[in-house]
């Protein structure tokens, strides 16, 4: 259903993981997952090692956050986000490079995983991973099923549909084991039969080399069964929750329900390496890689760094040859999903995967012009929306109607926008109606709640 | 350092523009007209540039003129129009009803609702059934292909109004096609009695499919009236050869293949979903023949791509495609 076929501009594909020096200065966002913030633990002036928490989760759905860097507490003030939003930040002044004691920090493969996976599920928690496919959902919470709810398929996500992104990709080449034994893990603790990577077929060398580990590693232990690979038609955006769960498993997420409904759970490959390393190595979420890229970057600059939480995304770029002269957009993420950074001297938080630099004639929006009527907008939906009806009802703001049209349903990809002949606004106006949409059905849902409780 | 541009996602955007469709459907015209131009000669090239000439300069008029707008001929729509129009005339038609017919598409069907993506009805075939009724005689005219340089024109009718005269005049089906040596190998190639956009079903089809190929259009529209046409004329064939034409037949001729592939698949006056497209040519399908059969005139495609153009908006408020996750 729906989907685009964009150029996929895998330039950085055959760029290394490469750990970035560390930089001067961290800044720690204490709001780097989906949910309540973290509360800072340490104070101005204490001494800090890499691996230590220095934020404890500020309600159910919230994480641990741990400094990346061994040194010194300077500041634990608002500062602006890549976006110019005000958040909190723990500011620590690199000192040397210690590392909490009970962190393996060797590369041997620990390939034994234990059997309690109430004990795994803690560690993932006490490490502070989150979704790293970009919602930064809290892992622990997503693993923790609500009673009733079984799980009967996991879904290892390495499309990276998104144009220009590779560092999924290098991941799974680079450390396939590691994720491999880091879905196991998530199997066991779910309780789960079967899981499958969705891997997109413009990424043979690493379908190939999964299916090559899974075969290695299911000789050492039975916990390895039922693990496979599924490679997937290139298609944006084929890595979308609700469209992969469709393409792997041929089921449907229902309108507001959650992938547990149809019996899924979906994790992305950088999840799966953060689950290993918590729980084989004791390593909290203290990097992350980033795939620096962009047609104006240079051949030499395109870089998949592995980069510490915090780190300011001016220090990464300075390693990649600074910002471009013909850049005149930069973008945390892919071209059709990410977010326009507007403010360079932010941090890096834990779901940051892309710094990507496009030019005016890439990416200036063109003149807008009369709806033809094409519906190619509706075409390309991969929700099965009228991106065209949703657009005029959203510029009479007519709630009623968008909501039996389903505008609450979309889910942000801009296939409609992309594949506009007239370049019409269609997401930006679907944006705002649906938030719209969604207060006045959360209003609806309270007003229900209150009259039930009365 | 240059100042960082800040807008919302997607930041990309596909290779197409209004333009560029455009632009594909004129190219995809091109092998009728050059066909057209071949057969019928300089006249056709003169209907065809008066034509779409006109069509671009009362848009542009309208456009500056009357909604005080910047002008909006550079997108091909109105190149369009004109060349649907031109194709949909005979050869033999004087160029002030070409200008009229022109008027009538441009000013009347297109830029009175709005210009652009705002018209209920198909501009080019508005314009030719303006003239067709206001100018029956004219519009009725006429000529066997003669050659780009040929003299002596032989008027003949279109094979579909040889039927209605034959039947009037009682004669059988089987009877008229052989006093007028039709057959279907040459009506597939060309030279036969019609409009320019009539006479070679090969010259349109190759355009039709290149609007497959670049992606223009989506070709279930086209196939439901085939289908449709296919289908309920074999049956009426079947149960009467005499009175009634094959289905081979009503496929051929009278501006079917033409208006199967290029005006019935209009973007602004066929539906938005498949289910509807559909329904809109089986609807077009059935009401051409029904007017073919029974109605008073020979041809009923323009007709018939009218009418459903009508229900569009209706089509639009009962089908819509499938959503994610809903029933």
């Amino acid at each position: 259903m729906g989907g685009v076929h964009p150029d996929d501009k895998k330039i950085s594909r055959n760029c290394k993981l490469e750990a970035l020096p560390l930089p001067p200065m961290v800044y720690i966002s204490v709001s780097q997952h989906i949910g309540a913030p973290a509360k800072p633990i340490v104070a101005v002036g204490d001494k800090v090692k890499v691996g230590q928490p220095i934020a404890e989760p500020g309600g159910f759905v919230s994480a641990y956050i741990h400094s990346s860097v061994s040194g010194t507490v300077k500041s634990i003030a608002p500062g602006l986000d890549m976006q110019g939003n005000k958040q909190t930040y723990i500011g620590i002044q690199v000192e040397g490079d210690e590392w909490e004691e009970n962190i393996d920090r060797s590369d041997t493969l620990v390939t034994d995983i234990p059997d309690d996976g109430k004990a795994m599920l803690e560690k993932v928690r006490l490490a502070g991973c989150v979704g790293l496919g970009g919602a930064t959902f809290p892992a622990h919470v997503k693993f923790s099923l609500a009673p009733g709810k079984k799980c009967e398929c996991l879904i290892i996500n390495g499309c990276e549909c998104e144009p220009y992104l590779t560092s999924d990709f290098r991941t799974l080449l680079e450390k396939g084991e590691q994720v491999v034994i880091g879905a196991a893990i998530e199997k066991q603790i779910l309780g789960v039969d079967k899981c499958v990577f969705g891997i997109e077929d413009n990424k043979p060398e690493a379908i190939a080399h999964i299916a090559e580990v899974i075969e290695k590693l299911r000789k050492l232990s039975p916990k390895y069964e039922g693990i496979s690979v599924m490679p997937l038609m290139k298609k944006y955006p084929e890595g979308g929750e609700k469209q992969l769960i469709d393409a792997v498993m041929h089921r449907q997420v229902k309108s507001g329900g959650l992938p547990i409904d149809v019996g899924a759970v979906v994790s992305n490959v950088c999840t799966a390496l953060s689950v290993y390393e918590a729980v084989q190595k004791n390593k909290p979420v203290i990097d992350n890689s980033v795939t620096v890229t962009g047609d104006c970057l240079g051949e030499d600059n395109q870089h998949n760094f592995v980069v510490r939480v915090g780190t300011p995304l001016s220090f990464i770029i300075d390693h990649a040859g600074g910002v471009p002269q013909t850049a005149s957009k930069a973008i945390a993420g892919g071209p059709m999903m990410g977010r326009p950074i507007s403010n360079l001297d932010a941090p890096t938080v834990k779901g940051t995967g892309a710094i990507l630099f496009l030019t005016r004639e890439q990416t200036a929006r063109r003149p807008q012009g009369n709806c033809i009527r094409c519906g190619r907008c509706a075409s390309a939906c991969p929700m099965g929306l009228e991106p065209f009806l949703l657009y005029r009802l959203g510029t009479h703001d007519m709630l009623d109607e968008l909501e039996k049209n389903a505008v609450q349903d979309c889910i942000g990809c801009g296939c409609c926008l992309y594949s506009c002949p007239a370049n019409i606004p269609l997401l930006d106006v679907i944006n705002q109606a649906k938030a719209a949409v969604m207060g006045v059905m959360k209003a609806r849902r309270a007003a229900t709640k209150a009259a039930q409780t009365k | 350092m240059n100042k960082l541009l800040v807008s919302p996602s997607p930041h990309i955007h596909a290779d197409v523009s209004t333009k560029s469709l455009m632009r594909d459907v004129v190219i995809a015209l091109a092998p009728a007209a050059i066909v057209s131009i071949v057969f019928y000669g300089w006249h056709e090239l003169l209907v065809l540039a008066v034509s779409v000439l006109s069509c671009l300069l009362f848009e542009y008029l309208i456009t500056r003129f009357m909604m005080k707008k910047p002008s909006t001929i550079g997108d091909f729509s109105a190149a369009v129009t004109g060349l649907l129009l031109g194709l949909n005339l005979p050869s033999t038609i004087p160029w002030w009803i070409v200008v009229i017919g022109a008027l009538v598409a441009i000013g009347v069907a297109k830029m009175s609702f709005g210009g652009l993506g705002q018209n209920v009805f198909n501009p080019a075939l508005v314009g030719r059934v303006f003239l067709l009724v206001s100018y029956p005689s004219a519009m009725t005219k006429w000529v066997m292909p003669q050659g780009l340089f040929g003299v002596d024109a032989v008027s003949g009718a279109t094979p579909l109004g040889a039927i209605k005269e034959g039947l009037l005049a009682g004669q059988t089906v089987p009877q008229i096609m052989d006093a007028n040596g039709y057959d279907y190998a040459q009506m597939l190639f060309a030279n036969i009695g019609g409009t320019a956009g009539e006479v070679s079903a090969i010259a349109l089809l190759l355009g039709f499919i290149y609007l497959l190929v670049r992606r223009v259009v989506k070709p279930y529209i086209t196939l439901s009236i085939w289908g449709t046409v296919a289908l309920v004329s074999l049956i009426f064939w079947l149960a009467s050869p005499e009175r009634f034409t094959d289905p081979a037949f009503n496929l051929l001729t009278g501006g079917m293949i033409l208006g199967s592939c290029f005006m019935a698949t209009d973007y602004v006056t066929s539906p938005m979903s498949v289910k509807g497209g559909i329904i809109f040519g089986i609807g077009i399908g059935f009401i051409t023949l029904m007017i073919r059969y029974f109605g008073s005139y020979p041809e009923g495609m323009s007709f018939a791509i009218l009418i459903m153009n009508a229900v569009v908006p209706l089509l639009n408020m009962w089908f819509h495609q499938k959503k994610y996750g809903r029933a």
